[in-house]
């Protein structure tokens, strides 16, 4: 069965970055995963290849089995056959900056080559045109996890040169800028978008394209990035979902709330 | 045995929002779409509060319905959306008319400032916001954070100032009149948050007997040696949700987002469903029993 792949025309690309995004879990992981994409990934890989895997919602539901979709990271869907329902102070400062968080699994509105992250402003600091939702857990999470998976739409005015606000630290401003800070976690190691997978450079830690989506060019994917990024001399074209996968992935979100079936329109 | 008499500690809705000041500094609890207190964010809206500065980790309509009306000034938060649909609608038109300013922190350092102001010193020490502009820019605050070299290891932390606040807001499952309150599900920040203020006062879903709360004390988040006043208040964070109780309203939550995406169409909602209502009783009236009772909450599960 584990060759049993999809054929091109039979999901999304919002299913396949699901895929991606749960396959980067692996067994037995402590998650830490925000609502949306990363939550319906998370819950993805614990119903397929990674079922010891423990998801953790900062508002401080901890190995959350939730069956239902949620909204907020405080719903209480999360809360469905969850082992624990403490608060803030358990999630992000005694799991996670205790050292307990294996991945953090985030969204992000813009990210720069580091992979240095904005979820607070568009626009300048002192006269925004955009407000977006702000840190959260974000900070805390990409700070302090020991590793960071990314999930966010490719769009030049997203994939940029400059951020216009600083909130979630990438690799700051290269090797060894994180250990000169002082943060305790190991940083961004892949970004899934709907056009490729990017990871970073072990040595300069700057943003390299690691595989692009069935039917997506490298060229693809220089046109619609404002910063410039690694690109190896084999780039593979990133593996199919399997009918397993897609059928799993369908039924935990039925009526398409994050992730809408072919069939479905928002 | 002489029996000790029960200290009733309860007070309305409408004398809870009087207690509040303008000018005052609130702890503001519930986290996300868990356990708002929107009947006082819709009290403090009639009452025409106006100048406050409001403490929390993150808060959605409850806040934004605060800030549409003018009646909060300053946040110092972490996260602010209406989580699912988008960015919260109103405090993007304050903050662009300059009536609203937020001064961001993190999820933790929120969390960590409750519990330094709880705990009686002055700064609390943590591990994020380390080489980012939430360092960097300060937005209001002649002070937000220092980074200092630990006395002991020599390792990089950041200090941000504990909160103090006027008073503490928290939203509860269940308390008895002497303010031993219990949280069912997540606690968010509040169990710090309702130990930091000056003043605390406990909103909760249902006032029941002292004997029930001392017969499962180990439910007790929140023991009434912190709590001032409690007051009841019934569906009162509708329409988000409380564990256990019941679920949040999306339709109205939608509509809600709709709508206030033009000024015209807050100010609508507003007197609709706010000032033109004597109280959060008339405005549950408003909605309909027939609907809320779609919304409780289905045992087993907490929604």
């Amino acid at each position: 069965m584990k060759n049993n792949y999809v054929k091109l025309g039979e999901f999304t690309t919002l299913e396949l970055m699901a895929v991606c995004g749960a396959r980067a879990i692996k067994n037995g992981e402590v998650v830490f995963v925000g609502t949306g994409l990363p939550m319906i990934a998370a819950m993805l890989a614990k119903r397929t290849h990674a079922p010891k895997a423990k998801i953790v919602y900062e508002a401080g539901f901890i190995d959350s089995n939730a069956k239902d979709i949620a909204l907020s990271i405080a719903d209480s869907r999360l809360g469905y056959r969850a082992s624990a329902a403490i608060g803030l102070i358990e999630t992000l400062g005694l799991m996670l900056q205790g050292g307990h968080v294996d991945v953090g699994f985030v969204g992000a509105a813009q990210i720069d080559e580091y992979g240095n992250i904005n979820t607070t402003y568009i626009g300048s600091f002192e006269n925004p045109t955009v407000r977006l939702p702000g840190s959260g857990g974000g900070n805390d999470i990409i700070s302090s996890a020991k590793r960071i998976i990314v999930i966010m739409t490719h769009e030049k005015r997203k994939m940029v040169k400059k951020l216009d606000y600083l909130t979630s630290p990438g690799f700051l401003d290269g090797p060894g800028a994180r250990e000169k800070a002082g943060l305790l976690g190991g940083g961004p190691s892949l970004v899934v978008t709907n056009l490729c997978q990017m990871d970073f450079d072990p040595q300069t830690k700057r943003i390299r394209l690691a595989t692009v989506h069935p039917g997506v060019t490298v060229q693809d994917v220089k046109e619609n990035s404002g910063f410039d990024f690694i690109i190896p001399e084999h780039v593979p074209t990133t593996e199919l979902p399997t009918y397993d996968e897609l059928n799993i992935l369908r039924a935990i979100d039925p009526h398409g709330i994050y992730i809408p079936r072919p069939d479905q329109t928002k | 045995m002489v029996e000790a008499e029960v200290e009733d500690k309860r007070i309305t809705l409408k004398e809870a929002a009087k207690l509040i000041n303008d000018g005052a500094h609130l702890f503001w609890g519930g986290f996300g779409f868990q356990r708002p207190p929107m009947a006082l964010a819709h009290e403090l809206v009639r009452q025409k509060k106006r100048n406050l500065t409001i403490y929390t980790c993150g808060s959605e309509m409850d806040i934004d319905i605060l800030s549409g009306a003018y009646v909060v000034s300053r946040f110092e938060l972490a996260f602010y959306a209406i989580e699912g649909i988008g960015l919260a609608p109103n405090i993007q038109r304050r903050i662009r008319e300059g009536a609203v300013q937020i001064e961001d922190y993190t999820n933790l350092a929120m969390a960590l400032r409750f519990l330094g102001g709880a705990l009686g010193v002055p700064f609390m020490p943590l591990k994020s916001m380390l080489g980012t502009d939430l360092l960097a820019k300060t937005r209001f605050r002649s002070k937000k954070a220092e980074v200092i070299t630990c006395p002991f290891t020599g390792e990089k932390v950041v200090l941000v100032p504990s909160v103090r606040p006027d008073f503490s807001i928290v939203h509860v499952s269940r308390v008895d009149m002497e303010g031993n309150a219990q949280i069912d599900g997540i606690k968010g920040e509040d169990v710090e948050g309702a130990r930091a203020g000056k003043k605390v006062i406990v909103l909760a879903e249902e006032i029941v007997d002292t004997e029930l709360i001392r017969s499962q004390p180990d439910q007790t988040a929140i023991p009434n040696i912190y709590v001032d006043y409690v007051v009841e208040s019934p569906w009162g964070a509708y329409p988000m949700m409380v564990y256990n109780y019941y679920d949040y309203d999306m339709e109205h939550v939608r509509m809600y987002y709709q709508q206030c995406k033009t000024e015209e169409g807050w100010q609508k909602y507003c007197e609709e469903y706010i000032t033109s209502v004597e109280d959060h009783t008339e405005f549950l009236k408003k909605i309909g029993m027939e609907r809320l009772m779609k919304l409780k909450a289905k045992k087993p599960f907490p929604y």
